[in-house]
């Protein structure tokens, strides 16, 4: 058998601390194999980066490799002469990481930037630099690279910059590529294509790839082995289907463990909120001597919610989930159409970034009870000690009331912030993705706090999400938004099942990613980078909003009024395909 | 383009405000031109038709409309301290003084703080690094008048290297003023280079933290080549729009050394004229440093969007 | 925090030690400071006076002494007129937004680019000199860099969830600005604040320095300067006491506002 391309053994990396050392590897040993993919999971903080980024000389100034070695084709790289490793970076190894829109230079052209590595490892003339960046360029999928490589990062959407992030590692054909995260910024069908293109890339160049991730799923569909970090140290290693089929340790159990479930107990029949024909607008100010216009943001929505319903809303960013969070809840007042909401419900919301919703100026202690001194609640022993209940009630401890969010881990705030929306007496909750910035383990918690609590008061949930498995389990009742227009709505059971839209159908794939055959569904019949600028643009101005991006679309689909399709009770789908197989079967 | 034009009209708009602001102030406080050519002890028929006859009764508005057209064309008026002079021809040579004075002390910040800041952030943590840091911030909480007595004594007093007080005219001998100048420059500059340093540091070490240092490395740069070929353009940006407050701040100095040294510049006339309440030469002094300061940050503004890729694309 | 904020204590203690001797200076000097004392001209440093004498005989450690009374006076009062006006000019237009916001920031924007001793000479020489009308010039031209510094504060934390948090709990938009988004801004207000007293500190020194300041008899700092200037040959140590106290109680309240910036890190 072929030595492995890197051998790391035992290798130990400590941070100088405040009190003490914090060792964030603790004696790691594994191998990357020639032309495999190997998946590196665990959750924020346990160390699953810091390995890669000693590999590439890349670790923090104040890192301290204390022990191990790190062979790359056999030779040692930390007894290397530094200048010789530099030598390395770039030409036989090259890095992708999470972040695509801060990692490009935002002052220098894109082909520059991806030419670089040929400028500083090769002796190719100016020319025949242009020629491999060009080619590099197209071999990510990235068209009209002449006039690409003239524009600047700030010019291109997150999922173009991340393909020149993939170009510029690949321009000089390393043997060992290394993506941290690639895909976590990226929306889902984006992070698909990505995906997909990693997959082309190690099949065509036969390239290794060491791929970090937090994201089972995107692990299981890219990698052939997988290791699992957890504080430090693997705790698991072997072929991605038998770990996580199988899995042996406690913390790969944890993270392969279920989302809790919701079986749909506790519905009432009153109506708790109902939209009737929202449109929702946003001003737009055009430069110097303000031409206002205005954006046409959510199209004709109507919604309904019951008591102690909890009703899934999928879409991805940009979609407009936020803006019907905000009309729903008052903030947003520039829409035509009907929102009635209960008078008793109260309506709060819990946010997605744990880190923004917590005021930090301020103690536990004063966030939860400001609800009950705007409630009138002038008793301040009063205050204290439902302030103290509630927060047993959300799992911490009273001794949570003296401390300030900065001290508190994402899942803690996330449990401050419902138990805030408690205090308010709350029937209607809106959870704006309120799992999707917390690790895989403290998401299965907070969702069964949610589900708990909704047990126990039987309030209406609206859930939102890009996340499928999530809704899918969570909620009784699906809607699936599409630029601001609900494209299809059943019970989970139904859409899930029987997904009838094109849109929910490659959504489902690219959450599920069932290999090439989403992946070529995906591309559809545009380029990706078409789709791309699509998705980025605003509504076509007639016909169905994902005409663009649609396998199926045909010429009907341009007509002005998308009609609506009913494929059962409670599902009904806007396709104009839909429409026009219902009309063959009455006629 | 679009964004030249839109600067440039906001550049007309402000210079327009800024004069009706130094124009309005001034009339607004008592005393005025027929007041001063006839003293104090002009009886009030006297005054009245002198005001009359010099347009000083006309609205505000057009008076405002008369003297900037005058002003356009450099026309001030007359000094009300020296009589039947014109303020611009009181203007003249000081106002060459202090062009003189500021551009010796601009040199001398740009020679001297770019590389140093450089060289500072490169090395942060370093002796270097710490040494100019310290000696920054000492030079800083300095005023620049009493620099500028330091220097006199160490330089002029003592070492013998000028002679206090002995400001020779550019029209002499331009080279002899010029050499003058120096230490009055190093009173303005050293400051100013403090603060340069400390924010080109500040700018520098702020971008090597960014993500995409961390891509220039792993491209396999060597640490000079990322700060040279990737930093440093980056960090350049912020500090092009602090230079114009650099140079704003050159101008407030020279107002405040030329006193100690005895330069016959623009600030020193101003506060002569301040204390003898000369208003037109007042008025056209304002006049002429706002200018200069409006002007200089539209070009910085323009500077700020040739070198920021982001701005120019707005 | 790894290293102790050495800025902060060291600047902290400065600034304190001058705010003692100026308190003690309102209440007892060794010498009347305007005590005029024709056998004791232009004295070297000595037991009787640590620091010398003026050239009319004055004892300049009493000088110094009431003279930073009048430099602290002058510095707290400027940064509380435009600390105040400032926050919640600042405040106001950052949380609502629209045109009033436009107009004021580039109003602001404006008077930012001029070098406040221009400004504060402009002001002077509109309202005449004396101790009142500096602290009222430079309170109002102090007026637009706090606004300037609270209002992108508040814009930061305008749109954050936990503001949208309180507008869903029908929090007041008053009660929203001071409970909720200024106490986030301390931090920026104490090191603005603190280089507030800096450019006090200097825009006062210089204007009296120049004789627009405060006017004869008040003992000031920058006035003794420029008395000491005329003698720099003969009696250089006039000068250094003053100089040094400007020098020392600058670089205190600049050490402070590093040591506020670096705690906000």
């Amino acid at each position: 058998m072929m030595k492995p391309l890197v051998e790391i053994k035992n290798l130990s990396i400590r941070f100088p601390e405040e009190k003490g050392i914090f060792e964030a590897v603790k004696g790691v040993s594994f191998e990357i194999h020639r032309g495999e993919i190997l998946g590196v999971v665990g959750e924020s903080g346990s160390g699953k980066s810091m390995s890669a980024l000693a590999l590439m000389g890349l670790l923090p100034k104040d890192a301290d490799i204390f022990s191990g070695e790190i062979l790359f084709n056999g030779r040692d790289l930390l007894k290397m002469e530094e200048d010789e490793w530099r030598k390395l970076r770039g030409s036989e190894m090259g890095m992708v990481f999470q972040e695509p829109m801060t990692s490009l230079n935002p002052v220098l052209p894109i082909g520059k930037q991806v030419g670089e590595s040929l400028r500083l490892h090769t002796k190719l003339s100016e020319n025949q630099i242009r020629e491999k960046v060009e080619e590099a360029m197209c071999e990510v999928g990235l068209t009209d690279v002449k006039r690409l490589c003239r524009a600047y990062p700030h010019e291109l959407s997150g999922g173009m910059r991340q393909r020149v992030m993939l170009a510029q590692a690949m321009v000089s054909s390393p043997s060992l590529l290394i993506a941290d995260e690639p895909t976590t910024a990226l929306d889902c069908v984006v992070q698909a294509q990505i995906l997909s293109l990693l997959r082309d890339i190690h099949e065509k160049k036969g390239t290794s790839i060491l791929f970090i991730s937090h994201d089972l799923n995107v692990v299981r569909a890219l990698c052939n082995r997988v290791l699992v970090v957890y504080k430090g140290e693997i705790v698991e290693e072997g072929m991605t289907q038998e770990v996580l089929c199988h899995p042996r340790h406690e913390y790969t159990r944890s993270l392969v463990a279920r989302i809790p479930a919701y079986d749909g107990r506790g519905q009432g029949e009153r109506e708790m909120i109902r939209l009737d024909n929202v449109n929702v607008f946003y001003d737009v100010k055009n430069g110097f001597f303000r031409k206002n216009g205005s954006k046409h943001v959510i199209h004709d929505m109507n919604l309904t919610a019951r008591d102690g319903e909890i009703v899934g809303i999928v879409g991805e960013s940009g979609c407009g989930k936020s803006t019907l969070c905000k009309t729903i809840l008052g903030l947003h007042t520039n829409y035509t159409g009907n929102v009635w909401i209960r008078e008793d419900a109260r309506p709060q919301m819990v946010f997605q970034d744990p880190f923004g919703s917590l005021n930090p100026a301020r103690t536990v202690g004063w966030i939860l009870e400001e609800p009950l001194r705007l409630r009138g609640i002038r008793d301040r022993s009063e205050r204290k000690k439902r302030v103290s209940d509630m927060l047993e009630k959300v799992g911490l401890d009273a001794s949570f009331a003296s401390r300030r969010p900065r001290e508190l881990s994402g899942g803690q705030r996330q449990r401050i912030s419902i138990g805030a929306a408690l205090l308010m007496e709350s029937r209607l909750l809106i959870a704006d993705e309120p799992v999707s910035a917390l690790d895989v383990t403290i998401q299965s918690q907070i969702l069964e706090l949610l589900l708990r609590i909704h047990e126990e008061r039987k309030m209406t949930l609206l859930f939102i999400s890009h996340d499928l498995n999530v809704v899918r389990r969570f909620c009784s009742r699906v809607m699936v938004i599409y630029k601001g227009q609900i494209v299809e709505e059943g019970l989970s059971g139904e859409v899930y099942e029987s997904p009838a839209h094109p849109y929910t159908r490659l959504l489902l794939g690219a959450a599920s990613m069932e290999t090439e055959m989403e992946a070529s569904y995906a591309e559809g019949k545009t380029t990706s980078e078409e789709k791309e600028a699509a998705l980025c643009a605003g509504t076509g101005s007639f016909g169905c909003a994902f005409y663009d991006r649609c396998p199926a679309a045909c010429s009907i689909c341009r007509q002005e009024e998308i009609p609506v399709t009913a494929l059962g009770e409670t599902h009904w789908v806007r396709c104009s395909v839909f429409a026009e197989k219902a009309k063959g079967k009455i006629n | 383009m679009k964004y030249f034009i839109k600067k440039l009209i906001t550049l007309i708009i402000t210079l327009l405000v800024i004069s009706f602001l130094s124009f309005a102030a001034f009339s607004v406080i008592p005393g005025d031109a027929a007041l001063s050519r006839l003293g104090k002890d002009a009886t009030k028929e006297q005054l009245l038709a002198l005001r009359e006859e010099m347009g000083l009764t006309d609205p505000l508005p057009e008076r405002y409309v008369r003297w900037l057209k005058g002003a356009v064309q450099g026309d001030f008026g007359e000094s009300y301290r020296y009589e039947g002079i014109t303020v611009q021809s009181l203007l003249e040579e000081p106002l060459f003084v202090t062009v003189l004075l500021s551009g010796i002390a601009l040199l001398m910040i740009l020679v001297f703080s770019i590389p140093l800041g450089i060289a500072s952030a490169r090395f942060s943590g370093k002796w270097l690094d710490v040494v100019t840091n310290q000696i920054s911030q000492i030079i800083m909480a300095v005023p620049p008048f009493f620099l500028g007595m330091i220097l006199t004594y160490v330089f002029g007093l003592t070492l013998h290297l000028f002679q206090p007080g002995k400001f020779i005219s550019p029209r002499e001998s331009f080279w002899k003023s010029v050499e003058y100048l120096i230490f009055p420059a190093v009173a303005i500059a050293l400051p100013k280079i403090a603060m340069v340093v400390k924010f080109l540091r500040n700018s520098v070490l702020a971008q090597l933290s960014q993500d995409y240092v961390r891509t220039a490395f792993s491209k396999g740069n060597t640490s000079s080549g990322v700060l040279y070929g990737h930093v440093l353009k980056n960090a350049m940006i912020p500090v092009v729009t602090f230079l114009a407050m650099v140079i704003a701040e050159i101008l407030a100095g020279s107002i405040v050394v030329e006193q100690v040294f005895s330069v016959p510049g623009i600030g020193r006339l101003l506060i002569s004229s301040i204390l003898n309440r000369d208003y037109p030469v007042v008025q056209a002094i304002v006049l002429y440093v706002t200018a200069v300061v409006v002007i200089i940050n539209f070009v910085v503004d323009i500077l700020y969007q040739l070198l920021d890729p982001r701005v120019r694309s707005v | 925090m790894k290293k102790k904020n050495f800025n902060l204590i060291a600047g902290g203690a400065i600034t304190i030690f001058f705010l003692l001797i100026a308190l003690l200076g309102q209440i007892w000097t060794p010498y009347e400071p305007t005590a005029m004392d024709s056998m004791a001209v232009n004295l070297a440093p000595c037991a009787a006076h640590p620091f010398g004498t003026d050239n009319f005989g004055r004892d300049i450690l009493s000088r110094v002494m009431a003279g930073s009374g009048s430099t602290f006076f002058v510095a707290v009062s400027t940064v509380l007129i435009g600390g105040f006006f400032g926050t919640l000019i600042g405040a106001l237009t950052g949380y609502f937004g629209g045109w009033a916001d436009n107009m004021i920031m580039r109003f602001n924007d404006i008077l930012l680019s001029f070098p406040s001793i221009l400004l504060a000479l402009i002001f002077i020489s509109l309202l005449g000199s004396g101790s009142y009308n500096i602290i009222l010039a430079l309170g109002i031209l102090f007026i637009p860099s706090f606004a300037r510094i609270v209002r992108s504060e508040v814009i930061r934390y305008r749109d954050l969830d936990f503001v949208k948090s309180a507008r869903i709990m029908r929090a007041g938009h008053m009660r929203i600005i001071f409970a909720h988004i200024l106490p986030n801004a301390g931090v920026s207000i104490l090191t603005a604040a603190a280089i507030g007293f800096n450019n006090a500190v200097l825009a006062e020194a210089s204007m009296s320095y120049l004789g627009l300041g405060i006017q004869p008899p008040d003992p000031s700092l920058g006035r003794m300067l420029s008395e000491a200037q005329s003698y720099l040959s003969n009696a250089p140590w006039y000068a250094i006491a003053p100089g040094v106290t400007i020098i020392l109680i600058i670089l205190g309240f600049s050490m402070v506002s590093e040591g506020l910036r670096a705690l906000k890190e």
